[in-house]
């Protein structure tokens, strides 16, 4: 298996790429504008080019140059850009107030979960010495911090800002465990989030219509 | 035979290209049924052909179909066959009396195709990677069947039911992640190490901690697919606001999409780690789900809820099957696979008759059925017995094949109990069913349940027909297993 030791230099840049891409997930918890969740996901996105890029290099893989390319452009640019004029903008976003916990609260219960992560993941599952057991901590606690925004924020741009973070994480996962992914299936991966992204930008912008003209009763529904 | 494998997929892909060439209802409708029935023909063929033969190999590994992908896939084939059959009436009914415009129909053909195709096309990979992608794509394709209506409840629905089982099945790639990393000691080349068969074959030299991990997210996430408690959140909104004949789908083709995704992780997690951990992880969910499911069917109220919670239920009852075990739970959990389908399929395609004549979903506004449209009443009742397992239909079989498996086990508390949740079920769900099906014909909506929706004869047949035909087969499965069904069976069970 070919796996990077954690003291080389592109294991080091990777280890720290994936503390950065943490901490944004961090920041992006404790906002509260629509405007910083865009913010913060496309900064993530653009880090996480710059680690499928020093893996690329480590690995002279041209597959994961391309995976890197195509992370900067849809994810660090496209689908931020995307967001900002189809739904930040037009929908006339600005304070997300629809937070099932306070931000304070929902930072400590995201902290747990990073030492949650840690406690599943470090122990017994990987080798020490290699930058996987650094950073496949580092992203499981990227994933639960999405599940986590995705859980305590009703509003739906929230939500899909939510699922998008958890996406990162599992990606991060992918370049750091495996390198190998055959290549089909990461491009089919790549796919299957801009056609989601797309998608639920259809339906959001649809609901949020419908309920501004709408009564909110609308919203029960659906219950039982 | 790899052509064989190819026509299967795109088969119901001629419904996806009539209606994007900008064919209308009618014909896009027909022609989504004769893809579906090319598509089963074909299913069917390669079946007989792969029968007696080594798995079918190919593109690197992956192309693999073996006896278990033969089931899925010839049970999914059918259920494509009989919702196309009859979209062809719904969705004309729905266009004349203007509650979907042409662009709606259009729109409903191109994402009904595509998502059969794609479920078809997950069962046909052996590339567990590839079946990620398959299944999610096929996630985003029925989403827009679930939103199709446009109205907020049917947006909120889909909305709903696209982020939940995103994420659902992002876990599910987490664990796919864990599992090829946990053949990191085996020296196989890349593209081999995410394919099944392999794994499978080496699944002692796995890693087990990692591999515990990757079972674990595999059956939460394909779990929210499969509409597995607590995951199953989405499940009755989607089913309630998708246009009937893509409930039936839902309900029947794409809860055991997931299934057999984690049917596939639970071969690999059994010969590895031994059958203690997958058992107790699948009796865990497969319990909570058939226990919610049942107890959300006692409140009265949409009729499409009560069907997608029955969903719910038997799909608890096919992951106590396999956490059951032994050659009885897997034979029982494929037959109720089966099974299930087919009489799902009946009653979403009959709750869609329901609908258009009484203009409502709520079965409080239903009553009278089988005095004003005797076929549909009788469709209904009939399968509601099926559906609670009662015989002379297949489900009893399969029920009482699981229930023995059960028994066979250690202790006889679990299938005690589940005897008892069958028995609540049966009241709740019948309580409403003959309700509807009952009484004198109420008017109170304004519309005429005995006044025919469908202009023409051939469309009115399409709202009979495929729910007649689902019980013709319910009847002979539960009296006679053919020869051909019980070899694919027992070879399926071989493979596992």
């Amino acid at each position: 298996m070919q796996s990077l030791s954690a003291t080389s230099a592109p294991g080091v840049l990777l280890d720290l790429s994936g503390v950065v891409i943490l901490l944004l997930a961090f920041a992006c918890l404790g906002s509260k504008l629509f405007n910083r969740y865009v913010a913060y996901y496309g900064a993530q996105s653009v880090v996480l080019s710059f680690a499928a890029g020093v893996s690329a290099y480590a690995f002279h893989s041209v597959e994961l140059w391309v995976l890197a390319g195509a992370t900067l452009m849809i994810k660090g640019i496209g689908i931020p850009l995307a967001a900002r004029r189809l739904l930040i903008r037009r929908l006339d976003l600005k304070r997300d107030s629809a937070l099932a916990t306070g931000l304070s609260t929902s930072l400590i219960v995201g902290g747990g979960l990073t030492a949650f992560a840690y406690l599943v993941t470090r122990p017994q599952l990987l080798p020490h010495g290699l930058v996987a057991a650094a950073v496949v901590p580092l992203s499981t606690a990227v994933i639960l911090l999405g599940a986590l925004a995705m859980v305590v924020r009703r509003h739906t741009v929230a939500q899909l800002v939510g699922w998008l973070i958890v996406e990162n994480g599992v990606f991060l996962a992918a370049i750091t465990l495996v390198a190998a992914f055959p290549f089909i299936v990461e491009a089919g991966i790549f796919l299957d989030v801009v056609a989601g992204v797309l998608m639920m930008l259809v339906f959001v912008s649809g609901l949020t219509r419908q309920l501004a003209s709408a009564s909110a009763a609308e919203l029960r529904e659906l219950q039982g | 035979m790899t052509i064989l494998a190819f026509v299967v997929v795109a088969g119901p892909l001629a419904g996806t290209f009539a209606a994007a060439a900008g064919a209308r209802a009618r014909p896009a409708g027909w022609t989504g049924a004769a893809g579906a029935c090319l598509a089963l023909a074909a299913a069917v063929w390669l079946t007989i052909g792969q029968l007696h033969r080594p798995p079918l190999r190919g593109l690197g590994g992956f192309l693999y179909v073996d006896s278990l992908s033969c089931f899925f896939m010839f049970t999914v084939a059918v259920v494509t066959v009989l919702a196309a059959v009859g979209s062809v009436g719904y969705v004309a009914a729905e266009e004349a009396a203007g509650r979907l415009s042409g662009f709606q129909v259009r729109l409903y053909y191109i994402f009904f195709g595509l998502f059969a195709a794609l479920m078809l096309a997950s069962m046909e990979t052996g590339n567990l990677g590839l079946l990620f992608v398959l299944i999610e794509a096929s996630t985003l394709a029925s989403a827009a069947l679930v939103g199709l209506e446009g109205k907020a409840s049917s947006l909120e629905a889909a909305w709903k039911y696209v982020i939940i089982t995103s994420l659902g099945v992002t876990m599910a790639l987490a664990g796919t992640l864990f599992l090829f990393y946990s053949a990191s000691g085996l020296h196989l080349a890349a593209d081999l190490r995410l394919t099944w068969p392999y794994l499978f074959a080496h699944a002692r030299l796995l890693a087990p901690d990692s591999l515990r991990l990757a079972f674990l997210l595999a059956v939460v996430g394909y779990g929210t697919k499969v509409g597995l408690a607590p995951m199953h959140t989405w499940l009755p909104d989607a089913h309630a606001e998708a246009p009937s004949p893509g409930s039936a789908m839902l309900s029947a083709a794409l809860l055991n999409t997931g299934m057999y995704a984690i049917i596939r992780f639970f071969a690999i997690a059994r010969a590895a780690l031994g059958p203690e951990f997958p058992r107790v992880v699948l009796l865990v969910f497969g319990f909570l789900s058939v226990t919610i499911g049942v107890l959300f069917m006692v409140r009265k109220g949409n009729f499409k809820r009560l069907f997608a919670y029955s969903s719910v239920e038997h799909m608890g009852i096919i992951a106590v099957a396999l956490g059951f075990g032994g050659v009885l739970g897997l034979y029982g959990a494929l037959l109720h696979t089966l099974n299930h389908a087919i009489a799902k399929t009946v009653l979403f395609l009959t709750s869609g008759d329901v609908a258009l004549r009484y203009r409502t979903r709520e079965a409080a506004g239903v009553a009278g059925l089988l005095t004003a449209v005797p076929l549909t009443g009788a469709a209904l009742l009939l399968g509601s017995v099926a559906v609670l397992g009662s015989p002379p239909f297949g489900l009893f079989i399969s029920e009482f094949t699981i229930v023995r498996a059960g028994f066979a086990g250690a202790s006889p508390v679990l299938p005690l109990l589940l005897l008892l949740l069958f028995a609540v079920a049966f009241v709740a769900f019948a309580r409403t069913t003959t309700g509807m099906a009952t009484g004198e014909p109420a008017l109170a909506t304004g519309a005429d349940p005995a006044v025919s929706p469908y202009r023409g004869r051939a469309v009115g047949l399409t709202a009979v027909l495929p729910a007649a035909a689902g019980l013709v087969v319910l009847l002979v499965l539960g009296l006679w297993i053919p020869a051909g069904l019980g070899t694919l069976i027992s070879h399926s069970i071989a493979v596992l």
